[in-house]
């Protein structure tokens, strides 16, 4: 083989290594039908089946429009989608978590405003807040989760317990379900426990929204009262054995199995985790509570709620009006109550027509004194870890004050 | 015949692939690993070398990856290469029964590492998980543990899974090299009057020991980039006992967005496996020869 052959022979390789490449990133979203493809992209893949639905749905009432789904794990999502979407060619359509990577996402202008948009009308005005940002509208949170223990009817009514408004209260349910032979709490110490239980331990301990912000700008700390007492409140059920055993080794798919089976009488993450519970043992029924910290008349917050799912349009989708199209098409009260009674989660869209038990059973919920998740508006990962962290930390031995002191450390890397 | 200079052309695809695939992005990780680049914005400021003394300084949990990191990988490369050897020496025939348990040993090798994780994580589980069960049913209570929620024992018990999920591989290797001993050697230690011990120490170990070098090196390297799975089953939970330099920097530049720091701990992370690995080669050089 001469040279001009092997030149040829190499040519030919990177044109078949290139070529392959470019088909890969040329996403075409018009066909040759004249139809648009708008790409969909979000993180529940438990919500697959009623997606499908409603997307043959609106593509029957939006001729000309598909719809392509594509669903990536959670934490990958969370991950990597902010690269995904960058260059507009998928996530027409994207949702995003409230919090940290909204700041991202709001950062690398990566979302179009929707604030003069006529179908933000739809939503529930009070709990648009976590997809907003200097004044403007960049997403609408589509569900509305409460992040705290889900409890067992049949056994509180069974064991005669009203549901506890002080911490004395709390504690004393607890030893009454431990000395009936139930595991008081399931909790997902492995995984999304500490991350969701914290959030209503610390909400009465530390009232005001903003001391996440305060940590980051270095005006509280965690070694403060607010925090070590929260971290003493775990310690001692933790240690009181108000966990199952084992706990930092359970995750949620278990505590869930531990509450379904009946051997827990709560589970220590939230409402979310209903329809599993249920799916597994269809015959309970299930109701929401959160553990008071403080006597009953300091109490200022009732329980913990999060609006999240936060559906977006793509700065830079060429199809921007057709996702538009699609949104409010998820937002019209008929589609909403679909996708709310087939997934089991209360949504922000006015009028939904909540049929499913569980939905009906929890909606008072919606009226009570709660508070947007307080996890979520810790911006910096890095200090989220280390909150966490030091929940496990307490859970698996270390005094509160230590296991602070620790997770302060970690806070003042990154307090400028 | 005269190859001519057109053989150097035979290089050219695989020279481009590892210039475009390797050298470039270890380039470029040094040239950000000087920035606060965020991975997102156009923009971005030199720091000097302000994220290296910001991670000898100040980080604690890079310093607690590093010594997982390094327990992690002290488990994982006596354990494995042990049980790889061992298991090599019971199996090096060509019988059948040899090429089934090879087959056998080798299996868990072809499985996905997130599936891996999701069967331990559930094995692991101290309420539901099979080795509890097996442990109370046998009224081994004691030995039902807190597998991957006790922070003192995390590490291993995701350690052991590696183990488990790699020796067949690392077995392949030992055999190969055991195959490649010529059998009058050992005919020879046989009439000398060896016993066993004797022939492995000096016909069997000094002519397995480059397939040795070659396994403790890959396995080193494997422990320190052994992401998914310790992603999968705690992502470096609880309270950090399990973070590794992997999940750390992945950490640190996907969830944080810290891509000039997380550039700067890769340069350290490259730095020390290859201080580690080339250490391991000369010791183990030294030794064979």
């Amino acid at each position: 083989m001469n040279v001009k052959h092997m030149m040829l022979a190499v040519f030919i390789l990177m044109t078949v290594v290139l070529g392959a490449c470019s088909s890969e990133s040329s996403g075409e979203s018009d066909s040759a039908d004249g139809s648009k493809t708008i790409s969909f992209i979000h993180w529940r893949g438990e919500d697959k089946e009623v997606f499908d639905k409603l997307i043959e749905k609106f593509e029957k009432e939006n001729e000309g429009i598909k719809v392509d789904m594509t669903i990536y794990p959670s934490e990958q999502y969370q991950s990597t989608a902010q690269t995904l979407i960058r260059d507009g060619e998928v996530g027409d359509v994207f949702t995003s978590f409230p919090g940290s990577q909204f700041e991202i996402m709001d950062k690398a202008g990566l979302m179009t405003d929707l604030s003069g948009e006529e179908f933000v009308s739809n939503f529930n005005e009070s709990l648009l807040e976590a997809g907003q940002k200097d004044g403007k509208q960049w997403a609408v949170p589509y569900q509305l989760v409460f992040n705290q223990p889900v409890y067992n009817k049949g056994i509180f009514e069974e064991l005669g317990i009203e549901i506890p408004e002080s911490w004395e209260e709390f504690l004393a349910m607890n030893e009454t379900l431990k000395e009936n032979g139930y595991s008081p709490m399931a909790f997902p110490g492995a995984d999304i426990g500490p991350g969701q239980l914290m959030n209503s331990m610390m909400m009465n301990n530390a009232t005001d929204e903003d001391i996440f912000t305060q940590l980051e700008n270095g005006e509280t700390k965690l070694t403060d009262e607010w925090w070590v007492k929260t971290l003493s409140q775990f310690k001692e059920l933790a240690d009181k054995g108000y966990f199952q055993d084992d706990s930092l080794g359970t995750k949620h798919d278990g505590a869930i199995a531990l509450m379904a089976q009946e051997k827990a009488a709560m589970l220590g993450s939230g409402s979310y985790a209903m329809a599993s519970i249920k799916e597994q043992n269809p015959d309970m029924e299930l109701g929401l509570l959160a553990p008071i910290t403080v006597p009953a008349d300091e109490a200022v917050y009732e329980g913990i709620h999060t609006t999240t799912f936060m559906l977006a349009v793509n700065k830079n989708s060429d199809t921007k009006d057709e996702a538009k199209k699609f949104i409010e098409f998820l937002s019209q009260p008929e589609n909403a109550s679909t996708y709310a009674n087939e997934t089991g989660q209360h949504l922000t869209v006015n009028d939904v027509n909540y049929e499913s038990e569980v939905l009906k059973n929890t909606a008072d919920w919606m009226d009570k004194d709660t508070r947007f998740q307080p996890r979520y508006l810790i911006n910096s990962a890095d200090i989220e870890k280390a909150v966490i962290a030091s929940i496990q930390s307490v859970i698996g031995g270390t005094s509160p004050e230590d296991a602070a002191a620790e997770a302060q450390k970690v806070v003042d890397q990154f307090v400028e | 015949m005269k190859a001519g200079k057109s053989i150097y052309l035979f290089v050219v695809p695989g020279l481009i692939l590892y210039l475009i695939f390797f050298i470039y992005p270890t380039i470029s990780a040094l040239f950000y690993s000087f920035t606060n680049w965020d991975g997102l914005s156009t923009e971005y400021d030199f720091v000097g070398v302000s994220n290296y003394v910001e991670i000898f300084t100040a980080d604690a949990i890079f310093r607690k990856s590093l010594v997982n990191n390094i327990e992690f990988m002290l488990f994982v490369v006596i354990f494995q290469t042990l049980f790889s050897l061992v298991f090599a020496l019971f199996l090096t025939k060509n019988s059948k029964r040899s090429v089934f348990l090879r087959a056998l040993y080798f299996f868990p090798t072809i499985l996905s590492s997130v599936s891996v994780a999701f069967i331990w994580s559930y094995m692991y589980d101290p309420n539901l998980g099979l080795i509890n069960t097996v442990m109370q049913a046998i009224n081994l209570d004691s030995l039902a543990l807190n597998w991957i929620g006790n922070e003192d024992i995390a590490i291993y018990s995701i350690s052991a899974v590696q183990v488990w999920f790699h020796t067949g591989q690392m077995l392949i290797i030992f055999v190969a090299g055991l195959q490649g001993i010529p059998k009058d050697l050992y005919e020879v230690a046989k009439m000398e009057g060896a016993n066993k011990w004797q022939t492995f120490k000096k016909v069997t170990w000094p002519l397995v020991a480059p397939a040795a070098t070659i396994v403790v090196a890959y396995t080193t390297i494997q422990s320190f980039k052994a992401f998914d799975l310790i992603f999968a089953m705690t992502r470096g939970g609880p309270n950090y006992s399990t973070e590794i330099l992997a999940t750390l920097i992945y950490n640190t530049a996907f969830r944080s967005y810290r891509f000039g720091y997380a550039s700067a701990e890769s340069v350290i992370f490259m730095i020390v496996i290859a201080i580690i690995t080339i250490v391991q080669m000369r010791v183990l050089r030294s030794k064979a020869t």
